[in-house]
């Protein structure tokens, strides 16, 4: 160890340990840069998950169900849910594809059937035109579907599937701003009525209580139900950040790929110099007896230490100098904020492929300088 | 004295130059190509023709943030040169765990601003409540077929809607990553009522209208009383009016009125991101691995001490060794920049046809430009020169 030390510091004090210190340094410096700002926008994702409005609503599902009609839920899982003390409110609702006669069309529309429909609509905010319908021969129809099929207040239609079939009457015109716009909503007794199957029922909707805490309260939620059956949020704007900071980051991987591989070249040319320039050196330290082994290992270690402190470098005029730019951006214009900063783990993995792809670099040259004998390196 | 016909330079020792400088070049390309790739995916993302005029909120953080009424769409379609006019509601979403954006639209006034082709299924119509037709390169990606049903989960807003895919369609634009709606189901995923859309884009006759135009006509439609829901100076065509009719009040400050490709620019210029100033950080990217180029260029030099110092005494002048090095290196030099530069190409090909080269959910399209090719020739030219001619120590 003293011996590798010793010859280090003859290395060390060559007048191309600067040089090479800063060409590995600046490579470093550009991966450090990008790197501190995809961590800034990493952090922003964060955030904005955070913000994300932990009493919305969430469905439960079948696991297997690539659409609400194809999920199959059974009743008793809402039972279930209703004995949660984090639970605020529970709509269990049967959504179905069905065929609606009128005086003039027939189309396929969506009905969906749900308990308590003025609670439903409540909830959705409907303005309604009319009552709201409280008994299984009576509808509520969303106003686009209305205005769309020249429904209106009082109309009777028919409601058909596999066979079965039941007319209703329109008894309000509902404008809620969301897809039951385009449905009809009847009390869940007229689709039980109409399809059979009193057992299951499409999806579950459920909200928190406002300060509970969701993930504790999903956890929660989880445990009860049974194993085909999953929990989703309806708002997924921390999924949505995450998956484009992702985009951002897979291309940065490949794109660092290319500067970790110009770091590896940069040490072969860095252990080249070396050799070529201590030629006198290693011969020397031949005549005097040391092994080949002990060349080796001072070429790696000389190229080591200058990717350490190469990356040392590269990591702190990389983040300076996205700050400088950041900051000049913000007297150029204000309004953009951007702090780039670097997580300590990604120092540490910027610094640990510095390392190896270094290391990878001069392994080449340090053991054919290693195998030439004495006499030819006099040469 | 000529040194053409003396081959003192080991091929092996500068192949490690030429590696260097390609890798540069590999580096410089891919980050030029894949920069200026998404500024012009993101300058075009709303049409690269001209006379496509947007009406949007100046106070959007982001161009898909904004809100405007939709009657000024009405409003503006009766003016003489306004050929077509298209209001649409662009909104981030996820379907089968990918995060998409979703645009709806008035189907027959968008495509007179993107004609689109149907590749499978039919053209969706602005009464088919639950459809949507998706572009082809989420198609691919989902691996959806006409008749699927999927379950959208919302982004900017508390829903969930299940609706049915129609058909698939190609457009060769930044559209193919979107899916498209009728324009309230777009309004119900926004969370937006409907009298708002995020932006509405017009068509127009540039010898007879002019966005100052549109603008001067909005601020008068501003200062005037708001007329009556419910009646209309512009009947609707029949297929529109199945969508509630709503007019909001709005303040003429926060109406922005631009071609669309200056709207997108001024956006992502807000971010220091010009063309130029990309171009200028992938040279920047570049001079910084210069040091290694020049590392190398020396250590080459170095290396062949020996010869030179030979060609040197038998009466080689100083001047003459650099012409000769640089005749002999800048060939390698050249010929390793552009192999790089095909390098770069070959990769980000690769990775864009694997689905990896995206932003913000879209496939950014990038193009072979030529003064990203003469930028780098020119710099690996330049560097090279400054090399070998300023070195002097061992000649």
């Amino acid at each position: 160890m003293i011996k590798i030390i010793y010859g280090l510091k003859m290395l060390i004090r060559k007048g191309g340990t600067a040089s090479a210190v800063l060409s590995l340094a600046l490579l470093v410096a550009i991966v450090a840069s990008m790197n501190s700002l995809a961590d800034y926008m990493a952090l922003q994702v964060w955030i904005l998950g955070r913000l994300t409005n932990p009493s919305g609503a969430y469905i439960i599902v079948s696991e297997d169900a690539e659409a609400i009609t194809d999920s199959q839920i059974s009743v008793e899982v809402s039972h279930g849910l209703s004995g949660i003390r984090h639970v605020k409110s529970i709509f269990p609702q049967k959504i179905l594809l069905a065929y609606l006669n009128t005086n003039f069309s027939t189309s396929v529309v969506y009905v969906r059937g749900v308990n308590d429909v003025d609670a439903y609509l409540k909830l959705r905010g409907a303005y309604i035109n009319g009552t709201v319908a409280k008994s299984w021969n009576e509808a509520n129809v969303g106003e686009v579907l209305a205005n769309a099929l020249s429904i209106n207040v009082g109309d009777e239609m028919n409601l058909t599937l596999n066979g079965g079939s039941v007319k209703i009457r329109t008894v309000g015109i509902f404008r809620g701003q969301t897809q039951s716009d385009a449905e009809i909503i009847v009390p869940m007794e007229a689709v039980n009525k109409i399809f059979g199957n009193n057992d299951t029922v499409s999806i579950i909707e459920f909200y928190l209580k406002e300060g509970e805490n969701s993930r504790e309260a999903i956890s929660q939620v989880a445990r009860l139900l049974p194993e085909n059956i999953k929990i989703l949020q309806s708002q997924q704007l921390s999924v949505f950040a995450q998956q484009v900071n992702g985009q951002m980051l897979i291309f940065l991987g490949v794109w660092s790929l290319t500067v970790y591989a110009i770091i590896a070249v940069a040490s072969y040319v860095i252990a080249a110099r070396l050799i070529a320039e201590s030629r006198y050196e290693f011969t020397m330290l031949r005549v005097l007896g040391a092994e080949k082994r002990y060349i080796f290992a001072l070429i790696l270690t000389y190229t080591a230490t200058t990717a350490l402190l190469g990356s040392v470098l590269g990591i702190a005029l990389g983040v300076a100098g996205a700050q400088t730019a950041s900051t000049m951006l913000r007297w150029v214009n204000p309004t953009v904020d951007i702090t780039p900063f670097i997580e300590a783990e990604q120092a540490l993995k910027t610094l640990l492929l510095t390392l190896a792809s270094s290391t990878l670099g001069c392994v080449y040259p340090a053991l054919k300088s290693a195998r030439i004998k004495y006499i030819e390196q006099q040469t | 004295m000529r040194l053409a016909r003396f081959r003192y330079l080991k091929k092996q020792r500068i192949l490690t130059l030429a590696l260097t400088l390609a890798l540069s070049s590999m580096l410089f390309s891919m980050t030029a190509f894949s920069l200026l790739g998404f500024y012009r995916g993101f300058t075009s993302y709303l049409g690269e023709e001209e006379g496509v005029v947007a009406i949007y909120n100046v106070k959007g953080g982001t161009p898909f943030t904004g809100l405007v009424p939709i009657y000024l769409a009405e409003r503006i379609s009766v003016m003489n040169g306004v050929l077509a006019s298209s209001p649409e509601v662009i909104v981030p979403c996820i379907i089968r765990g990918e995060a998409l954006f979703l645009r709806g639209v008035l189907p027959k006034e968008f495509t007179k601003l993107n004609p689109l082709t149907i590749l499978e299924g039919n053209m969706l119509n602005l009464d088919d409540f639950n459809s949507i037709i998706i572009g082809r390169n989420i198609a691919e990606r989902l691996g959806l077929k006409p008749n699927n049903r999927v379950l959208v989960l919302g982004v900017l807003a508390d829903r969930y809607l299940e609706l049915q895919v129609k058909g698939i369609f190609a457009s060769n634009s930044a559209i193919d990553d979107e899916v498209l709606a009728p324009l309230y189901v777009g309004q119900w995923l926004r969370g937006a009522g409907y009298g708002q859309v995020t932006l509405i884009r017009f068509k127009i006759d540039r010898s007879l209208v002019n966005p100052t135009a549109i603008f001067e006509e909005i601020a008068k439609e501003s200062s005037e009383q708001i007329p009556n829901q419910g009646t209309s100076e512009t009947p609707k065509p029949p297929e529109e009016s199945i969508m509630p009719r709503m007019i909001m009040r709005f303040n003429i400050e926060e109406i922005g009125v631009d071609e669309v490709q200056k709207f997108m620019s001024n956006y992502i210029e807000r971010y220091g991101f010009t063309r130029e100033s990309l171009l200028i950080l992938s040279a920047t990217i570049f001079l910084f691995s210069g040091v290694s180029i020049a590392a190398a260029a020396k250590t080459i030099i170095i290396q062949h001490k020996g010869e030179i110092n030979i060609l040197r005494s038998i009466g080689a002048s100083k001047r003459l060794l650099k012409r000769d090095l640089l005749i002999k290196i800048l060939p390698w030099s050249l010929t390793s920049s552009l192999i790089g530069t095909a390098m770069a190409i070959s990769v980000l090909t690769i990775i864009q046809e694997c689905g990896y080269l995206k932003v913000l959910s879209h496939v950014v399209p990038f193009q072979l430009e030529p003064l990203i090719l003469i930028l780098n020739i020119t710099l690996v030219f330049l560097l090279i020169c400054v090399i070998i001619l300023r070195y002097e120590t061992d000649l």
